[in-house]
């Protein structure tokens, strides 16, 4: 194989150098990069569900009296966007450019790739929708009807083809814990799916059996699916761009099969006082502090993420960050006598963002920004944009996450005064909830930029495909 | 961890590990309840809803309302829920046996609807419900696409809402309520717990309090309050330790039930 157009293609204005641009990201990169296209147009529309979700909590008439908008079906959609739409194909790209790059050959199967990720965006498309005219199954992080999951199955499938073969054909011998954990996510969630299916949607478990059932699906879908890729990413471009070895490297393996092994226990404190069998409680908060171990180990990997200026760091720094509190806060809400003050509250809505937003998505921009310029073999289009992004991000995920945990605590506190009427309980969180809409907005308009900035590098990147594989027409297209 | 295989075995065996625990054992636990037959009563409980409650189950499920009420009672003594009229025990998995899928919820926007039908002070009735849904509070959206306005044609529609002042639909028209609000309002009437279970008996005496006491400052009013609502010396009287629940719970009963008659 050739790749002197990759070469060639990588002029002054370009952000990498030319040696680090290998013939495996320019096989993949059309597959590649509709998956992470896809994946952040889909952050986008989460962005404006999230944004009309945001301000249903502190003005409920907002778009009510629209049927395909009520709270608990924008708030479906939102969730299922961004899980599904966004952190699924992103994360995908990331884990099957992590397994091609450390496996050391191309890509293959990248037809079943391209096949299965177009099958999975439609599936999503068509759960989104599903979920619009009201058949959501009302389960958190398992919205989508029955007609959409056991087609999303079959493409996540699909996509997993190209990383599974990476996998076996490594030509090195020893592996690194960023393949561990992109192997783990591939192929854990097709079976955590294919349960959850089984057991919620097509043979439905007798009352509550259901709930615990989702409970353990939807922990599934965090411990044993995101937040693999999230650290797959991170402990791949961390070294990357360090050039040194990782600290602490060799409880790494320690740290990964606590999370595959204990993770999944942990689902049951969101079922605290429940009518459900106690044990399942009891077991979840001490699985809960168990998991400890994993998040002491991954801070004392990734603690070489700092010292190191760059732009894809900062971002992974963030996440780090984000991952590890998520972590710890949520070992000390299993408690029972904390979390009768922030169960049902949005003080709950707040970790689940700190741990999709801050801790997954901004492992996953700083990866963007490290995969996207080695897939195009051109620089990111603009730093501006990269530099607003990253400012308008940051600054959102903060007060997404303050300003919904200080709610959930006052709404929590509120809730234990039984002499405190709900529309007072609504009331006396406005102020946090209406900051909360400003941080949603900020949000969806910096995601507006990173979908801006990389379609433009896109655009560059094949208008000098085109400039080098046509150096006849080279004039018309620069006059373009 | 250089071995392919071994690592995908292990993959496997830490999913199917807490699956099989986890919802199998759960499965194993309480997935076969059946109702329980009180003797006394002549009836078993909990009681099979109407089919129209049946059909507004899918209603409540289709709109999303989970996503702002709970339908599970905290027990008393942990959190309020009994103080706020929600229900006077704790809701238990054989509350839920005849639901399709029940929708014990995660956050609490909106009240509990567990015990809805048996709301405390003042139980709601249809026509309050329909009003609630459809010109909402400032803590409740009104949702109108449940409702049609139409022009009267003859007699007035007995099941038109009345509304007056700025939500009156205007000379010559009705609001009347769809099919899907009809079965939404007969679902949410149709949800009472009544009826106390063995299980769902208060254990004995001293749990909650040393439960409360051990917890944070804020729970404390809550335990203060607890013990004059839980029927202890009653139900510690007719329901005493070791006896057989079936024994024990028609004392109990009684006294439910005229709750539930009400």
């Amino acid at each position: 194989m050739t790749y002197i157009p990759t070469t060639a293609r990588t002029g002054p204005r370009a952000g990498v150098a030319a040696a680090d641009v290998t013939p495996m990201d320019v096989a993949a990169r059309g597959p590649l990069l509709l998956l992470l296209g896809s994946g952040i147009v889909w952050l986008v529309l989460s962005g404006v569900l999230g944004l009309i979700t945001s301000i249903q909590l502190h003005s409920p008439h907002f778009l009510a009296n629209c049927s395909f908008l009520t709270y608990g079906r924008a708030e479906a959609m939102r969730e299922t966007a961004f899980v599904y739409g966004w952190a699924a194909n992103a994360g995908l790209a990331l884990a099957i450019w992590i397994l091609g790059r450390l496996g050391g050959n191309p890509l293959r199967g990248l037809n079943w790739l391209f096949g299965g990720a177009a099958a999975w965006n439609t599936a999503v498309f068509v759960g989104v929708i599903g979920i619009a005219i009201g058949d959501l199954t009302s389960f958190s992080l398992f919205q989508m009807p029955r007609y959409a999951q056991p087609f999303m199955v079959v493409a996540y499938g699909a996509i997993a083809i190209a990383g599974i073969l990476a996998w076996m054909g490594r030509r090195t011998d020893g592996t690194y814990a960023a393949q561990w954990y992109a192997l783990a996510a591939l192929f854990l969630f097709p079976w955590l799916s294919t349960i959850g299916q089984y057991v919620l949607l097509w043979a439905p478990s007798r009352g509550v059996v259901q709930n615990v059932a989702a409970d353990w699906y939807a922990q599934g879908v965090w411990t044993l699916w995101l937040a693999p890729l999230g650290l797959a990413a991170a402990y791949y471009v961390i070294p990357k761009i360090t050039g040194k070895v990782l600290a602490n490297y060799d409880a790494a393996p320690l740290g990964f099969w606590a999370l595959i092994f204990v993770g999944a226990w942990t689902g049951g404190r969101h079922l605290i006082g429940g009518p459900v069998p106690a044990w399942i409680v009891t077991v979840a908060v001490v699985a809960s502090v168990v998991l400890l171990v994993h998040y002491l180990i991954v801070f004392l990997n990734l603690r070489s993420a700092w010292g190191v200026p760059s732009t894809a760091l900062g971002f992974i720094r963030f996440g780090v960050v984000a991952y590890l509190l998520g972590g710890a806060i949520d070992a000390v809400t299993a408690f029972r006598s904390v979390a009768l003050e922030t169960q049902f509250t949005l003080f709950d809505v707040a970790l689940q963002q700190l741990a999709l937003y801050g801790g997954l998505s901004m492992m996953f921009f700083g990866a963007i920004y490290f995969m996207v310029p080695r897939l195009t073999g051109t620089g990111w289009a603009s730093s501006g944009l990269a530099v607003a992004h990253r400012f308008l991000v940051t600054i959102g995920v903060i007060v997404l996450v303050v300003t919904l945990a200080v709610a959930g605590w006052s709404e929590g506190a509120d809730l234990l005064n039984a002499q405190t009427p709900f529309a007072d309980i609504v009331d006396h969180a406005k102020l946090p909830l209406l900051i909360h809409s400003g941080a949603q907005f900020v949000l969806l308009l910096g995601n507006l930029l990173l979908l801006a900035n990389f379609l433009q590098t896109i655009r560059t990147s094949v208008v000098a495909d085109v400039i080098a594989l046509n150096p006849i027409g080279t004039s018309e297209v620069s006059a373009t | 961890m250089k071995n392919g295989p071994l690592l995908f075995l292990g993959l496997f065996a830490a999913l199917s590990i807490s699956w099989g625990a986890i919802v199998l054992g759960t499965h194993a636990q309480i997935g076969a309840l059946t109702p329980y037959y009180d003797d006394t009563e002549g009836a078993s409980f909990p009681k099979r809803g109407s089919g129209l409650a049946a059909q507004g189950e899918r209603e409540y499920i289709a709109l999303g309302c989970v996503a702002c009420h709970t339908q599970q009672v905290r027990r008393p003594g942990f959190g309020v829920d009994d103080l706020r009229g929600w229900g006077d025990r704790q809701s238990v998995a054989r509350d839920y046996i005849f639901q399709f899928r029940p929708q014990l919820g995660s956050l609490r926007l909106g009240p509990d609807l567990a015990n809805f039908g048996d709301r405390k002070p003042n139980p709601p009735d249809a026509d309050e419900l329909y009003k609630l849904l459809y010109a909402g509070t400032p803590a409740h959206p009104s949702y109108r696409f449940l409702f049609d306005r139409r022009r009267v044609v003859g007699e007035r529609s007995l099941v038109a809402l009345n509304l007056t002042n700025e939500l009156a639909p205007g000379r010559g028209y009705e609001v009347v309520p769809s099919s899907k609000a009809e079965s939404l309002v007969a679902y949410l009437l149709s949800l009472k717990n009544g009826y106390t279970y063995p299980e769902a008996q208060p254990a004995a005496a001293p749990a909650p309090e040393k439960k409360a006491g051990a917890s944070s400052e804020k729970a404390a009013p809550a335990a203060t309050k607890a013990p004059a609502t839980e029927p202890s010396p009653e139900t510690e009287k007719s329901n005493p330790r070791g006896k057989r629940p079936e024994q024990a719970v028609p004392a109990a009963a009684p006294d439910e039930n005229k709750k539930q008659t009400k």
